[in-house]
This record gives structure tokens, C-alpha cells and sequence, in this order.
């Protein structure tokens, strides 16, 4: 009696799986690999416990349909597929941020001349595209002392910060970092001088 | 009085998690935004206005119509459309100690996605969440649905 209640429990289990099975199908879901802005595809990855699926080419697609599916076979999503379902997320995509690099004479905070003048294209940009922030980070290169490199990187990124709230961009706006040699626009071993990597980045957003 | 006690102890233990907020980092702000958008900061819900702070364990909804563009400061990009729930799990930026984190968990909705330099400096620290689904992101550009 009580086998048979446990088979009619483990029957309904099943069922209630099934059900749920079913209802997880109707969830489609969608992962498309685009070309960026620049028109460079990267690469991803997609995983449920059931298996995963690489997507490696402009318009590769997988779907999902649970987690204890396995993403579906790539194949290439129509750009009609696109254009419906993502129209909205893709219409108030932030406009791709605007970057300038800065430079400096070797081992002090004044700009070089070239630098100097972009300083006023910089506060163009933050104007044009009514910026809500902009990011400056300081930047080394491998030589000398974390500590030495760090306050120089950080002197320097407030040096343009002053600079651009002489033109009148407002304080509240900016944000002052330093990467340190932790972000080389140039990758070198430890030790190795590059002045590419000696510099300011400004972004706008 | 014991009420007006009560109230004021629940009113403290509601704001609690937006206080806690003051002195942490910003990571990112709304670029845009269009029709409802609000944003879910511990149990406090505020509008999503362009140009609001985001704080990291913040929730990003729309409604219908509503839509948001996002800005992260290692730059990545996340915009999503109606009807769309995003969670910022996890983040961390600092490449002078050489600590990032990525955790983006998308609940609901339509996303686009563009990686920014956490996924260039450390591809592994950064893991994007559906409900059935992880994508292991190695740029640069994603399109992904979830439906309820």
C-alpha cells in the first residue's frame, strides 16, 4: 500500500516535471554576438548545467530553454529577429564614450604643447554631448617606485582636472583615479621605461 | 507613542540601506533614460533619471514603454528595453591594486551589452547571469533576450 503510494507520488513528481519542462520551453530566450561600435566581434561563451555553446561570429545565436537544457546549436539570428526584439535596448544605447590622451614632459606635471590644445577640444566634447561624467585616470609606466609612480600619476590627472574646471566644466561631474602602471596603453615587463604609458586618460561619457 | 516609536524604528530599518549607500563608490550612471525607470537600492526605490549614481548592488527596472542606457566606470555599456530588470551584483575597478569584478545578472527583459575594461584587463573577473543561463563574455558586444 505504501509502495503503491510512493510509485503514484514519484508518477505525479514526474508529471509536475514534465509540466514544468513544458513551461520553461515557452521561455525562449536569446544570445546574439553583434559587431561593437568599431565593428569588432568579440567572443562569448554560454553555459547552462546542461552544456554550453561558443558564439564566435557576428550574428551567431544560441537559445536557451532552461537551465537543465542545453543552449541550442549556433546558427545565425535574422537581422528582422534583431531589429524586433531589441529595437528599444538598442535606441537608448549611450553614445560610445569619447577618450583623449594626454601627455606630459618626462617626470613633472606640465602638459606637452600637443596636449596643452586638447584640453579645449576635451571641454568641446564634455559641452556637445551635455557629459554626465568624465573619468580621468593617471597612468605610469614600469620604472621607479609604485609609491613615486602613483602620486605622480595622481598629480598629473589633478592637474587636468584643474584645467578643466579653469573652462568652466563643473566639478561634480569629474572623477579623479589613478591606475597606476596597472593599465599600460603599452603592455612592458616590470622595469621597462615607456613614455606612451606615462599619460592621462580623459573620458567622456 | 509606541507607535510613532515603532514607526520611526521600521522608517530607519527601510532608509538603512540607502544611508549605508552615502559613502560608497559610484560605479555608474544612467545615460538615458525614457518613460519609467526606476532604480532598487536596498529596500528603497528611486526614480532612474539620466544622470543618476549608481551604486553596486542596485537594481535597474523599466516599466512599459520605459528603456535606460547604462554607463559603468571601466565603460562598459548595458542598455535595456521595456519591461527589463538588471541586477549590478558585483564591481569592482582598480586597476592600481589589480582588483576587478563583474557581476551582471540580467532578470527579465531585452539587453544589449558592450564589455569595457574590466573584460580587456581581466576577461575572468566578469560573468553575466540569466535565470538559466552564464555567459563567460570575452567581448565585445551582446545581445540578450530573457523572457519570463
Amino acid at each position: 500500500m505504501a509502495n503503491q503510494r510512493s510509485i503514484w507520488a514519484r508518477y505525479l513528481s514526474w508529471l509536475a516535471g514534465l509540466m514544468l519542462i513544458a513551461l520553461a520551453g515557452c521561455a525562449s530566450k536569446a544570445i546574439i554576438l553583434v559587431p561593437d561600435p568599431l565593428g569588432h566581434v568579440g567572443r562569448a561563451e554560454v553555459s547552462t548545467s546542461a552544456g554550453k555553446q561558443l558564439l564566435a561570429k557576428a550574428g551567431d545565436m544560441t537559445r536557451i530553454s532552461g537551465s537543465s537544457s542545453p543552449p541550442s546549436a549556433v546558427t545565425t539570428a535574422a537581422p528582422e529577429f534583431i531589429a524586433a526584439t531589441f529595437a528599444e535596448a538598442l535606441a537608448v544605447e549611450p553614445e560610445p564614450p569619447q577618450t583623449f590622451t594626454l601627455m606630459f614632459e618626462a617626470g613633472a606635471t606640465v602638459l606637452t604643447a600637443d596636449s596643452r590644445n586638447m584640453i579645449a577640444a576635451i571641454v568641446t566634447a564634455i559641452e556637445r554631448r551635455s557629459a554626465i561624467s568624465v573619468g580621468i585616470s593617471g597612468h605610469t609606466d614600469a620604472v621607479g617606485s609604485d609609491k613615486l609612480n602613483d602620486a605622480l600619476a595622481l598629480e598629473r590627472a589633478q592637474q587636468v582636472k584643474a584645467l578643466l574646471q579653469q573652462q568652466g566644466v563643473k566639478p561634480e561631474l569629474i572623477s579623479v583615479t589613478s591606475h597606476g602602471k596597472g593599465n599600460p596603453a603599452i603592455a612592458t615587463p616590470d622595469g621597462v621605461p615607456e613614455p606612451r604609458n606615462r599619460r592621462v586618460v580623459v573620458i567622456v561619457h | 507613542m509606541k507607535i510613532a516609536a515603532r514607526a520611526f524604528l521600521i522608517a530607519m530599518l527601510v532608509a538603512a540601506p540607502a544611508f549605508a549607500q552615502q559613502g560608497a563608490e559610484v560605479i555608474g550612471h544612467i545615460q538615458n533614460a525614457q518613460g519609467a525607470v526606476s532604480i532598487q537600492r536596498g529596500g528603497t526605490t528611486l526614480p532612474g533619471a539620466a544622470g543618476a549614481a549608481l551604486y553596486r548592488g542596485d537594481r535597474v527596472r523599466t516599466g512599459k514603454p520605459g528603456a535606460a542606457g547604462i554607463v559603468l566606470t571601466d565603460d562598459t555599456s548595458i542598455s535595456q528595453g521595456s519591461s527589463s530588470e538588471l541586477s549590478l551584483d558585483d564591481y569592482a575597478f582598480d586597476p592600481q591594486e589589480g582588483k576587478f569584478a563583474l557581476v551582471l545578472r540580467m532578470i527579465k527583459g531585452t539587453f544589449s551589452y558592450i564589455t569595457g575594461q574590466i573584460v580587456k584587463l581581466a576577461p575572468e573577473s566578469a560573468h553575466v547571469h540569466t535565470p538559466d543561463a552564464t555567459i563567460a563574455v570575452r567581448g565585445t558586444k551582446l545581445l540578450i533576450q530573457v523572457q519570463e
